[in-house]
């Protein structure tokens, strides 16, 4: 049996040539001073081919070595140390070997960077499963966003005497779509539309897939000429007997054509907004009760009433478009109503615009969702159907995105 | 929200002295000046900021419009110029933001007195002759360095970082903390900076310039950097011993002595 000493120096040496991971020992350039058998290995270079003669970001390939120069240099310089890099070292057949790196600078006694000690890791299988969940998570975005967009194609009522705008850009600041929605479909044709903005909680396919029953259960009732009240007492006897949708907000409203009148019922929703000719814009704060299937008495019946002229408009939305961190809502209210107030002549596609520009959040934290009714001056003719497709595409119809989602 | 705490500005040295405004580049946040700016703030009064997308920079400022091309970037410049009433102000841009600063100089130019471009380049793609060094193949390997390196940016912490903008001490705790940012602003800025096309901008540039070249910088070579000196009407081209392309980390001594010779010029 060997000497203690003499067996510990040959592990050392051992440990470090033959180590799991690759050593590189490097000066502060990246100039590779010294590497142990493992990196050779791994890369299929020899030493004699490595040291002094390359430097470590060369043999990465070129956009890891852009990453390189701008992230992995620059912090090691900053933080003295950097943890667990993903890059892909490119061997001497050309082949990439994914791999993880931590390193650190030393300094000598004036504080100067003398040497980079890296480890490197073989990250093969954990790359390729990185790459799943990363693909994994683009899909359910992109399912999310295409399930959303599919529920909220449709055809909007349109009649002369009515304008009716659309505006819906998705919420991209989380992983994951939101579940707002809006609605528009004729109660009598040519006489009452139904209009509806609401606000599923929770984000992702989940939200969408609620919204979608929401939305169909919605309708159902509304055809059976449930009045607003009484339409969201029923809607939350859904929620409540399907466990679907709790904490749901909305703002379900009538709007007849001739006289004009708006009813409308508020469940936990930022107000309607009414603009009436002669008047100055105001929120409707009537008719309002709690979220869905939030208290576990019976749900108060509330609804409120309006009497409308022609050009007078009606916005509804969610609350996406106004509220911005670091503000308190009533800022982002107040500037709806300015912005409202501003366009007291303009239709509904211009007021939609102006509405959409002012409110441009570039946060992109929450969905947004804004509906734009108007009363023209020309008495209701018979309605007629227009085909608004698939609300991504449709620009006159349905100008989804005027917001600029991304 | 105010353009100071939009961009995080930050500022050391006297009031009334020469304004420097020192601008980062992609990648990581106004701590890459760290070794240069104490050298001048005994007489400058030093602008220190982040842009937005990166380090303190107010998250919410964030508009993938604004910043589809190096125009907004340089909006922000000039808007800070004017928040803080400065005329007369060095600008030292490393990276990308050397052009950001060409960019902003060409259009107010009598805000600036000088500009210092670090590794400047204003096509990073070769083309049809021109040699930027990098292939748009090239360029979206970055894209995917990017995306496998979310710098401690998870579904965990991403609330973290964007939720505190407020207490930056909660982000200084996470890993990798001055290259953090959001993959998809990330991404954006990459691409915006990497397929940028800013040659035609350099002959606007009338403001007296220096382009400071590192040896073997795999990012800007000394072909762009003399390029750069070549089509501005009034630059000076010095090629610093550093190597790399962050010489203002790895040389400050260096970059800081040839920022020096150039301003008292």
């Amino acid at each position: 049996m060997k000497a203690e000493p003499e067996l510990l120096e040959e592990a050392a040496a051992d440990l470090f040539e033959d180590a799991p991971c690759g050593y590189v020992l490097t000066r502060p350039d990246g100039t590779i001073v010294k590497v142990n058998r493992t990196f050779e290995s791994w890369t299929g270079y020899s030493r004699g081919q490595l040291v002094a003669a390359r430097r470590f970001q060369d043999m990465l390939a070129p956009g890891g070595r852009i990453y390189y120069e701008t992230h992995f240099a620059p912090l090691l310089h900053m933080q003295g140390a950097v943890r667990e890099i993903a890059i892909e070292l490119v061997r001497a057949d050309g082949s990439r070997l994914p791999a993880l790196v931590n390193a650190t600078l030393g300094r000598d006694e004036a504080g100067r960077p003398r040497v980079v000690r890296a480890t490197v890791f073989d990250a093969t299988d954990r790359r390729r499963y990185e790459d799943e969940l990363l693909r994994a998570r683009r899909r359910e975005e992109e399912t999310a966003d295409a399930l959303q967009r599919g529920l909220l194609a449709g055809t909007l009522p349109t009649a002369p005497g009515l304008e009716l705008e659309v505006a819906y850009r998705p919420g991209v600041s989380g992983l994951a779509v939101g579940g707002d929605w809006y609605d528009a479909f004729w109660l009598r044709e040519g006489e009452a539309v139904g209009l509806v903005v609401g606000d599923v909680a929770g984000r992702g396919i989940g939200a969408a897939a609620t919204m979608g029953q929401l939305r169909s259960a919605l309708r159902a009732l509304a055809s059976t000429g449930l009045a607003p009240a009484r339409l969201l007492a029923a809607l939350d006897g859904y929620v409540r007997r399907h466990g679907v949708g709790p904490a749901t907000t909305l703002v379900y409203a009538e709007l007849e054509l001739a006289p004009p009148r708006l009813r409308f019922a508020c469940a936990g929703h930022p107000p309607p907004l009414l603009a009436i000719p002669g008047q100055a814009p105001f929120f409707a704060w009537e008719g309002r009760t709690a979220p869905l299937d939030f208290h576990l008495d019976a749900r108060p019946l509330a609804e409120a009433s309006q009497a409308l002229t022609p050009g007078s408009t009606v916005v509804l939305y969610s609350d996406g478009l106004v509220e911005r961190r670091f503000e308190p809502l009533d800022a982002g209210l107040e500037r709806l109503r300015e912005t409202v107030a501003a366009h007291d002549h303009a239709s509904a596609a211009q007021l939609l615009d102006a509405i959409v520009a002012a409110h441009h959040n570039p946060d992109h934290a929450d969905d947004v969702c804004l509906l734009v009714a108007r009363i023209t001056a020309r008495s209701p003719a018979p309605p007629s159907r227009r085909p608004s497709g698939d609300p991504g595409r449709s620009e006159t119809v349905v100008p989804l995105r005027r917001a600029g989602g991304s | 929200m105010s353009v100071i705490s939009r961009n995080n500005v930050v500022q050391h040295g006297p009031p009334d002295g020469q304004p420097m405004v020192l601008a980062h580049g992609f990648g990581c946040d106004q701590n890459m000046w760290r070794y240069v700016w104490p050298a001048f703030a005994d007489r400058y009064r030093i602008v220190l900021f982040d842009h937005v997308g990166a380090g303190g920079a107010d998250p919410g400022a964030w508009d993938p419009q604004r910043y589809a091309s190096l125009d907004g970037y340089a909006d922000d410049v000039l808007e800070i110029c004017r928040e803080l009433e400065l005329r007369d102000a060095v600008f030292v841009g490393h990276s990308v933001s050397a052009m950001i600063g060409a960019l902003a100089a060409a259009a107010e130019p009598e805000r600036f007195a000088r500009l210092v471009l670090i590794g400047p380049s204003p096509r990073y793609v070769d083309d049809d002759g021109y040699v930027g060094g990098f292939s748009r193949e090239d360029i979206e390997g970055l894209l995917e360095s990017l995306e496998s390196n979310y710098l401690g940016w998870s579904s965990a912490m991403a609330p973290v970082i964007m939720g505190n903008p407020d207490r930056p001490e909660l982000a200084d705790e996470l890993t990798n903390s001055f290259c953090r940012a959001d993959p998809r602003i990330a991404a954006q800025f990459a691409r915006v900076t990497f397929l940028s096309d800013n040659r035609d901008d350099l002959a606007r540039v009338r403001t007296p310039s220096l382009v400071l070249q590192c040896s073997s910088d795999a990012i800007a070579p000394e072909a762009v950097g003399e390029y750069v000196h070549r089509e501005l009407p009034d630059s000076r081209f010095v090629r610093l011993q550093a190597t790399g392309h962050c010489p203002n980390l790895s040389a400050p001594e260096e970059t800081i002595a040839a920022m020096q010779a150039f301003l008292d010029s």
